[in-house]
């Protein structure tokens, strides 16, 4: 079970990050959520998708690294093999949780950072230290900090994103038959993408309004980042072919 | 005689006009054309019975085909989820019950499963040898999650909602996005045609003459156009099914987040039964009984005590509405250029929620069997009639067969047993299954309203003996039918284990709204 904590320089002072890439700190994950800010980067390397979320029903992008669960074709013993990884992925242990502050009598939100204490990224031996040994805050953890308000905003703009996009009717579901050169074959479902020919459909107004949030720019960069599938499957072929016997 | 049928003219609104309306005028896209014109007249003055708060699953197809985004239908008409019927005390009274579940029999369309579960009956039911949806009733599960598109299920269902204000979301979709005219105003005359029997036009008080080609009658029990109008014979069927009067109360939830029904629960008394029904904001009760065995005051005091099982001394204030039942039909429901839907039709008691599907059927059947022109609406006429007359029979007998096959002492039920209040035609298929299990060629169409399923699970509900020693000797594939016993087993432990309760799914629906795909 997770266990979230505000973090703070008195009780974390000691406390490092393990920031490598391995299955055993939890990257063998087989997609992750993205949103359109991060769609020019991630589209250079992964697939772009759509899914539900599971406890709303709620669209929202995905970037997809395997084709099965627990498979991450990028990550190897030595790391995760590309230029980019996206912020969801990236954030880990740390989030943000919402406090209830009262300034002058008046209740207002405020986004703190804490951390999961059972991820096992946190460490008092190896990695980024959060604090400088006075109490300011490490380069690291003002770039976490960065990062986590980024991926704040980024989550906020994707659901408005696919809000749009359920509104003008343009997410269908797909099911993505994969067939290995050995013959095994995976079929994935509960994966949705967007219909082309209701974009090409669109009226001037929905086009209009599509591109003034920059949605039209997330949405061909979706579409283009389907030729990553490509990618995906030659990478399982490779390691398929590596793990059959000469 | 070749006059095109363009405008068709419903009289009176409530579920059956509206549904009539909506249905013929999304087959017909009278919105964006001007081939066929929609139009409803309904009196400002005459209150709806605002009776069928039970659907069938076939609603989820009526509202898609009007184009009701899910979502709308169940916030809007205070809707929930039905997955079937649960019946108590109907057996011997001492605490019995069984389940009549919206899901075929798992492989139904394969195998009769109902001849490979009757060996293993003293361990399992039949409806939990073949589905899941009675184990997720006894849970009040819902029969999707908030991530399964509109419509579109783990489990079929149809829906409990609130009649009034269905009513008031399908006059608002109807006017305002399927182009169906609607006019307030009194009939106050039928006008026929100069050189034939056909109905021209009808008179209202402001709007004058309305002249139509084809005249819906969706005026309830007075049946303006059809009975009163045209003279057509009601059949009466007091004498099969004996429940004549209803006693309906609105029960308020002990707790905002209490747990909402999946199934219309149905409790036998001495002298008829007792409906209940789960709606997010209440439940709806009610005793239909027949009143030459019972008082109305008796009658209440059951309900009361009913009620007042759950909530207590609050049963006792509780305002009650009492209405009148006259089970029976139309001999014919389509004559000349008139058609009635609804209670004009006919009515019987809801023990089967059937009169909304009723409706459904009829407006379908209506809406694609749309006759091009007069010439030949007469054998659509005829078909129309071949038709419901053998619903109407396969309804009254389906009903009946709750009755007959209850082992009460009461003189009520006694009576219902007696052989000359059975149909000829059920008590044929009573003797056929002493020995065989309700399959498909006991019916002789397509879309026939109650498939076999429903009469096995009925029959197995209620402990029907079938003896099936004779078959012993023939080749049975054991195997693959272990198969299908064990996939329902699969099945309900997993949607179990994944499925919310009906209010967690309700409250996350207000929320997020169920996606369209």
């Amino acid at each position: 079970m997770a266990k979230h904590v505000i973090v703070n320089n008195e009780e974390h002072k000691d406390i490092k990050i393990i920031t490598k890439r391995s299955a055993e700190l939890g990257d063998n994950i087989w997609y992750a959520q993205t949103f359109p800010q991060e769609f020019r980067a991630v589209q250079a390397h992964y697939p772009i998708f759509f899914s539900k979320n599971p406890e709303t029903g709620q669209f929202l992008p995905v970037a997809l690294f395997g084709f099965k669960h627990q498979e991450n074709l990028f990550l190897d013993d030595q790391g995760w093999h590309a230029s980019y990884i996206p912020a969801a992925v990236m954030r880990q242990p740390f989030l943000i949780a919402q406090q209830t502050i009262t300034e002058n009598g008046e209740e207002k939100q405020q986004r703190m950072l804490s951390m999961d204490m059972d991820n096992p990224r946190v460490s008092t031996e190896e990695g980024e230290p959060l604090f400088l040994p006075y109490g300011g805050n490490s380069e690291f953890l003002d770039k976490v900090a960065n990062m986590l308000e980024a991926l704040h905003f980024g989550v906020s703009d994707g659901t408005q994103f696919c809000q749009a996009l359920t509104d003008m009717e343009l997410l269908e579901p797909f099911t993505l038959d994969v067939q290995l050169q050995t013959g095994e074959k995976h079929q994935m479902i509960g994966f949705y993408t967007i219909n082309e020919d209701k974009l090409a459909a669109l009226s001037n107004e929905q086009l209009e309004r599509l591109h003034k949030d920059n949605y039209l720019q997330a949405i061909y960069m979706a579409l283009a980042s389907q030729s990553n599938v490509r990618t995906l499957l030659n990478k399982k072929n490779a390691l398929e072919a590596a793990a059959q016997p000469a | 005689m070749n006059q095109p049928v363009r405008r068709i003219i419903i009289v009176g609104g409530g579920s059956a006009g509206w549904l009539s309306a909506g249905l013929i005028a999304a087959e017909h896209e009278t919105k964006n054309s001007n081939s066929i014109e929609v139009v409803l007249i309904e009196s400002a003055n005459i209150p709806t019975v605002g009776v069928g708060e039970g659907t069938w699953p076939s609603m989820r197809a009526s509202l898609k085909k009007m184009g009701i985004s899910e979502t709308q239908f169940l916030t809007e008409c205070d809707a929930s989820f039905k997955q079937g019927s649960k019946f108590s005390n109907w057996l011997h009274g001492g605490g019995d019950s069984y389940y009549h579940p919206f899901t075929p029999p798992v492989g139904f369309f394969e195998t009769n499963i109902a001849q490979h579960w009757y060996p293993h009956r003293d361990k399992v039911s039949f409806a939990d040898a073949v589905t899941c949806q009675g184990q997720l009733c006894d849970n009040n599960l819902a029969p999707k999650q908030i991530a399964t598109p509109e419509y579109a299920f783990h489990a079929n269902y149809g829906y409990h909602l609130d009649a009034a204000k269905f009513s008031k979301l399908l006059q608002q979709h109807c006017t305002q996005e399927l182009g169906v005219k609607h006019i307030l105003d009194d009939v106050t005359d039928i006008n026929s045609c100069p050189h034939s029997n056909d109905i021209a036009s009808v008179s209202t008080l402001e709007h004058g003459d309305i002249q139509g080609d084809l005249f819906i009658d969706c005026t309830g029990s007075k049946s303006l156009l059809l009975g009163g109008y045209y003279g057509v014979e009601f059949i009466d069927q007091s004498s099969v099914l004996f429940n004549d009067s209803a006693l309906a109360v609105h029960v308020s939830y002990q707790t905002p987040d209490a747990e909402i029904a999946s199934h219309t629960l149905s409790t036998a008394q001495t002298s008829g039964w007792i409906w209940d029904i789960g709606l997010p904001s209440r439940r709806g009760v009610g005793h239909v009984y027949a009143s030459d065995y019972i008082s109305d005051e008796q009658a209440e005091q059951q309900l009361r005590d009913y009620i007042r099982a759950d909530i207590g001394d609050q049963a006792n204030t509780l305002d009650i509405r009492k209405i009148s039942i006259k089970p029976g039909h139309r001999k014919t429901f389509w004559h000349q250029n008139c058609v009635a839907v609804g209670m004009s039709a006919g009515f019987i008691e809801p023990l089967e929620a059937s009169a909304l599907a009723l409706i459904e059927q009829s407006a379908k059947m209506i809406a694609e069997q749309l006759p091009a022109n007069r010439q030949i609406m007469d054998i659509t006429a005829k078909r129309f009639n071949q038709r419901f007359s053998h619903h109407w029979q396969r309804i009254i007998e389906f009903l009946k067969l709750h009755y007959v096959l209850s082992k009460r002492s009461e003189p009520y039920w006694q009576d219902n047993r007696a052989q000359h209040s059975i149909p000829e035609p059920l008590q044929e298929l009573l003797t056929l299954w002493q020995y065989q299990t309700p399959f498909t060629f006991d019916s002789s169409r397509t879309e026939e309203l109650f498939p076999a399923a429903s009469f096995q699970y009925v029959l197995y509900g209620m402990g029907f003996d079938t003896d099936l020693s004779w078959l012993q000797k023939r080749h049975v594939p054991m195997q693959s039918v272990q198969q299908y016993f064990n996939e329902n087993n699969k099945k309900t432990q997993h949607l179990l284990r994944t499925l919310p309760t009906n209010r967690e799914l309700l409250n996350k629906i207000r929320q997020f709204g169920l996606s369209k795909v």
